[in-house]
Parts: structure tokens; C-alpha cells; sequence
């Protein structure tokens, strides 16, 4: 599904990502771990197609397709999805808005008929059980006033929406509480399924208690340094990164 | 009691001592009266207006409809037991009145008050409630002055929508004034939707003494016009009133607005709001003055004033300048103005979501707008204003598709 070769990107002229390689397919739930500033989160930018990125080398092919070439609009309706780390509030547009817009664009590119608001609400009101997510969040303004715990189910909540085929979850574990991790993760779990891969950005192991995956990838000094299946992010909270390095 | 005709004379001679304000004038600094010294001539004839289908239709109130001026008996629809009446019909001269030392006066004002016409007097006694809006449609083909005053007495409510909109080719202009007085605990929610056409220009002066625990919310959104200015004077002259100030413009072409406000915080725990956006495309050009001045004495006072501009066009100007006067301590007020372009965050999350570049610019541009008019009380109103905006933005009609409902 994704096939990321030799990538370099840098950021003001600073090489972030350095050569860095990796497959995913349909069906696979893939972790990347590493340290900070390892380049994490500029993957997933790169991926999702966010300005700001110099790609001096290397390609990203998703689907066959060139996905590089192709704007954040043009992906997200390829299937292609982002949850943000930091999610962006966003007065005065409605949450329902926001996906219903989202949906019918989609399935406007993919040459289907847009869906009738009253189909709509009810497969967002369907979804929003998944995340256990307070029906009142649905009419009020994206990610506004929400706490850190509520923006984090609210971007599981949108991925149960869109039904993409790639999902990037960037650090979506940070700043929840234990009952809020269960239930995010849960809802992950939900929407596992053989024509989706999921791919977890994640400092931590704690996550990947609640969500397993096939695949654990450590992402250090802008490559993927090792790669493993869950057991390797056991022992990388145990020892620590360093020791990746070490034992290369 | 003066007789009318004397405080008429004293207006013009006003008028003719002051003049219309130059350049050089600290608060017509950014707006060039001169272009509007020629538009100051009243016709004896009135020229015949087709105003059918023009207004808000579906709207469920109380009418009142000036052409060119002129209450119009005969489309006009008023509420039974308030006083509403046509300025001619009342002998008073208080309503023709002025102060040429009140802040923000000026020619057109003088002017207003001794060549006026026609307005709406309306008076709400004490505890009434106007259990519709009163809807006040100007429409207009030729110079006009109106002159409205409103009183409502102790604890009466009323929503009143003043709304202007022309029909000429010809240059024009539009000399509108409105005197507000609210008695003690009165609450008046006050629209001005000025939707003249291009060629026309319009100068406004609302003014409003507030008494106590009265609330005034003034919603103040400007499409139209080639030129227009307003100036809302609000004085908070006793304990525990408060005023909701509003302002929309949204802008396009080579289409020039200037509001200056000032509100005076005279007495003891008073509160004040503004929110003023604009939003600014092709070669238009915005000002933005706002004013608090908290007098002596006035403790607790409790103003927030805020101003934010969007300019979808780098040939676009905004000029804004929130004041803070405080002569008192003990006091909590915050003022701030912004100017940017949409937030780049904002638009890569929506379309990462599936939203192309220039449905998420509208979107954003239209949330941005829409914050300011959430305080109207009146759904039918607010759609009408958002539709009206929405048709001004580049893209306005796909995305009035995409919000859908």
C-alpha cells in the first residue's frame, strides 16, 4: 500500500529524514518509535502533505501512485488520513460540517452520489459510539474548547468517519489519562480490518498494550534504525534508545 | 421648549461653522469627506422607487419602509399600543437637537439635524415588549436624510433592524441618524445592515444614553457602498448598564468603511463589549476606531474590546486603532486588534481532512465572519446577513453547497 524509499527531507535547510526506507500493507498495524527530534513526526507530515517539508530525495508511492505529486485534499480522498498530534481548533466551523464536507468530497473524486443528511447523521452518530463520544461534540466548532483527551477521541471519531485505507496516528497516546487511552484505543481496535494499515507514532510502549502491532519500527537519526515485531518495544522501554545504537 | 424651526436654524449654523471634516481632522484622517461635498444638495421631488421584492421578505415583523427618505404609509405595518410615528407627525425639538462639543460630532451630523425630513419616532413605554421586531427598510435613488429616535422606558424590550439599500445608478449619498435613550433596566438589540449599491455612500451617527441596567446590543454590518462611515457613540451614563457592540464588513472592489465607536463609561459598574471583524478582499479598505473612555468615578467598569482583520488581497487596508482613556482605578479592561491572513494550521487540517484549498479558505474566512453575527437573536435575520455576506466571497456560492442544510 505505502513504499517509501531512500526518503531525505529536510526543514530550513536541516536534513531530518536521511535515507530513510519502509513498506506497508493492507492489514498490517505498524509502530514507529524514537527518540525526540528523530523525525517522527516529519514523517507523517511528509506523508500527509503538509507545507513546509523539503523532499531533496527519494519517493513515496501509495497505491502505485506517486503520492508526493499529489495535494493534502487529493490524498485524504485516496484514503490516506492524519490524526494530529496537536489538533487544531477551529471556531466557528461544525464538526458535522467538517466531515460531512469531507465524506461527500471524497465520494464526489471516487464518482459515487453524496450522502443525504439523514444517511449521514446516522453513520456519525453510529461512529461516535466507537470513541464513546458525547453526541453534543458533534454540533459544536472543531476541536474548540475541547480538552487535550476530547481532541485525541475526536480525531479517532473522524478516522471511524472518513474510513481511510492508510491511517497515521502521530503521538494520538500523548496527554491521555489511562481511561481515555483505553477508549481511544479501543476504537483503533475497531477499525482494524484487512483492506486498512495503521501506523502508530509513539514514544511510548504504553500504547501498544492496548493496540498490538505486527510491526515495531525504531526511527533514529532520520532512518529506520531496526525493526522488529511488539517484542522489540518491550525491550526498548527497557533499555532505552541508546541501546539501539549500541547493538548496531 | 425652543420651537423646531430654531433648533433647525441652530443645526445649519452649526453645520456652516464646522463644515465637513478635512483630512486633517485626527478622526477623518483615513476617510475623504470631500468626495461626498458634492452628494449634499436635497431634491424637492422625490424620484419614484420600485422597492418590490427587495428587503427581507420571510421575515416575520413589524415594518416600517422609507423611500428615498419618506415613511411610506402604505407598505408599512406597525405594532398596536406603542407610540411609532412619523417624524413629521411630532412636534418636539428635542429630536432635532445637537451638541456640536458631543465626541464624534460632525457637519454631516449638523447637517443631518437641521435638513432631516422624515424618520421614525418611536416610543416604548415602560414595561412594553415588542413581540416581533421592528424591521425599518430604507431604500433609496437619490441624496436622502433620515432621522430616527428611540425611547424605551423602564424594562421595555425591543429588536429593531434598520436596513439600507439602494437602487440608483447615480451617486448618492445616505445621511442617516439614529438617537437611542434606554431607561432603567430597557433592552434594545439594534441592527444596521447597510446593502446600498455602488455608487452610493452613506454616513451614520447612532447615538445611545444608556440609564440603569439597561442593555444594548448593536450589531453593525456593512456589504454596500462605495464609501461609508458610522460613527456609534454609547455612553453608559448610569450604574450597571451594559453594551454589546458588533461589526461585520466584509469588502470587496475598491469599497471604503469607517466606524469609529466610542463608548463613555460614566457611572459605576458598567460593562462594555465589542467585536469588530472585517474581511477584506481586492483593493478595499477598512478603519476601524475604537474608543473607551472610562471617566473618573467609574469604578468596576468592565470593557473588552476586540478587532480582527482578514485580507484576502494585498492590495487591501485596514487601519484600526483601539483607544483606552482610563481616568480611575479599579478597573479590568482589554483591548486588542489583529491582522493576518488565514491560519495556515486551519486550512492543512481541513483539507487533510478532504476539503479543497478554496472550499477551506471560504470556510475559514466564512467561520471568521459568522463569530460576530452568533449574537443575533433573530435566526432569519442572521441567515439573510450570512447569505448576503456568503455571496461576497470569491467562492461564495460552492460554499453555501458545502455548509448545505
Amino acid at each position: 500500500m505505502l513504499e517509501i524509499k531512500d526518503l531525505h527531507v529536510s526543514v530550513d535547510g536541516k536534513k531530518i529524514l536521511k535515507g530513510l526506507n519502509l513498506t506497508i500493507n493492507a492489514g498490517e498495524v505498524h509502530a514507529i518509535m524514537g527518540p525526540n527530534g528523530a523525525g517522527k513526526s516529519t514523517l507523517s507530515n511528509v506523508i500527509a502533505g503538509r507545507d513546509g517539508y523539503e523532499i531533496t530525495s527519494g519517493s513515496v508511492t501509495y497505491k502505485g501512485d506517486d503520492l508526493l505529486a499529489m495535494s493534502p485534499e487529493e490524498r485524504a480522498w485516496a484514503g490516506v488520513f492524519l490524526a494530529f498530534q496537536y489538533p487544531v481548533e477551529i471556531p466557528g466551523v461544525n464538526n458535522t460540517y467538517l466531515l460531512k464536507a469531507g465524506v461527500n468530497a471524497k465520494r464526489k473524486h471516487q464518482g459515487l452520489d453524496e450522502l443525504d443528511a439523514f444517511d449521514f447523521m446516522s453513520v456519525v452518530k453510529e461512529k461516535a459510539k466507537l470513541v464513546e463520544l458525547d453526541p453534543s461534540f458533534l454540533s459544536r466548532s472543531v476541536n474548540e474548547g475541547f480538552s487535550g483527551g476530547e481532541k485525541k477521541r475526536n480525531e479517532i471519531f473522524q478516522m471511524a468517519v472518513l474510513e481511510p485505507s492508510l491511517a497515521l496516528l502521530d503521538e494520538t497516546d500523548s496527554g491521555l489519562d489511562i481511561d481515555a487511552l483505553r477508549i481511544v484505543a479501543g476504537g483503533v481496535n475497531k477499525l482494524r480490518s484487512a483492506d486498512r494499515a495503521i501506523v502508530m507514532i509513539t514514544h511510548y510502549q504504553r500504547l501498544l498494550d492496548y493496540i498490538e502491532p505486527d510491526f515495531v519500527h525504531v526511527l533514529a537519526n532520520g532512518i529506520i534504525l531496526k525493526t522488529g515485531d511488539k517484542s522489540l518495544a518491550l525491550e526498548l522501554e527497557e533499555h532505552g534508545y541508546d541501546w539501539v545504537k549500541e547493538t548496531l | 421648549m425652543k420651537l423646531i424651526q430654531t433648533v433647525k436654524q441652530d443645526a445649519l449654523a452649526c453645520f456652516e461653522k464646522i463644515g465637513l471634516p478635512s483630512k486633517r481632522d485626527e478622526d477623518w484622517k483615513y476617510t475623504d469627506a470631500s468626495r461626498l461635498a458634492g452628494l449634499l444638495e436635497m431634491s424637492d421631488a422625490n424620484k419614484k422607487v420600485d422597492s418590490n421584492g427587495l428587503g427581507m421578505l420571510d421575515l416575520d415583523a413589524y415594518r416600517i419602509v422609507f423611500i428615498n427618505g419618506v415613511w411610506d404609509e402604505k407598505q408599512s405595518n406597525l405594532p398596536k399600543g406603542v407610540a411609532i410615528q412619523s417624524l413629521t407627525a411630532i412636534n418636539d425639538s428635542k429630536l432635532f437637537q445637537i451638541s456640536a462639543d458631543a465626541p464624534l460630532l460632525n457637519g454631516f451630523n449638523a447637517l443631518n439635524a437641521a435638513k432631516a425630513r422624515d424618520g421614525a419616532a418611536i416610543c416604548l413605554a415602560d414595561n412594553s415588549v415588542l413581540d416581533k421586531p421592528l424591521y425599518i427598510l430604507h431604500v433609496s435613488n437619490q441624496n436622502q436624510i433620515i432621522r430616527h429616535g428611540m425611547m424605551l422606558g423602564k424594562h421595555a424590550q425591543a429588536n429593531i433592524i434598520e436596513h439600507f439599500i439602494s437602487v440608483g445608478e447615480d451617486k448618492a449619498l445616505s445621511n442617516a441618524s439614529t438617537a437611542i435613550i434606554l431607561k432603567a433596566g430597557a433592552h434594545l438589540e439594534h441592527s444596521r445592515i447597510q446593502q446600498e449599491g455602488k455608487a452610493q455612500s452613506h454616513v451614520a451617527r447612532v447615538e445611545v444614553k444608556q440609564l440603569r441596567d439597561s442593555s444594548y446590543t448593536f450589531h453593525g454590518v456593512e456589504l454596500g457602498a462605495s464609501l461609508s462611515r458610522t460613527d456609534l457613540v454609547v455612553s453608559l451614563s448610569e450604574q450597571g448598564a451594559s453594551c454589546d457592540l458588533n461589526g461585520l464588513f466584509v469588502l470587496g472592489g475598491r469599497q471604503h468603511v469607517d466606524h469609529h465607536t466610542r463608548i463613555d463609561h460614566i457611572a459605576p459598574h458598567c460593562t462594555s463589549r465589542e467585536l469588530y471583524r472585517t474581511i477584506l478582499d481586492d483593493r478595499s479598505h477598512a478603519v476601524f476606531n475604537g474608543k473607551v473612555m472610562v471617566h473618573k468615578g467609574a469604578i468596576k467598569t468592565d470593557s473588552k474590546m476586540s478587532n480582527g482583520n482578514v485580507l484576502l488581497s494585498k492590495h487591501a487596508e485596514i487601519d484600526t486603532k483601539p483607544e483606552l482613556e482610563i481616568y480611575n482605578d479599579d478597573v479590568k479592561c482589554a483591548h486588542g486588534a489583529t491582522v493576518g491572513q488565514l491560519d495556515d494550521q486551519q486550512l492543512f487540517y481541513l483539507r487533510s481532512r478532504g476539503i479543497s484549498e478554496a472550499a477551506a479558505q471560504e470556510l475559514l474566512t466564512f467561520a471568521f465572519a459568522d463569530e460576530v453575527l452568533a449574537a443575533m437573536s433573530n435566526q432569519v435575520v442572521r441567515s439573510y446577513v450570512e447569505k448576503e455576506a456568503f455571496a461576497k466571497l470569491p467562492h461564495g456560492d460552492d460554499l453555501e453547497g458545502l455548509l448545505g442544510e
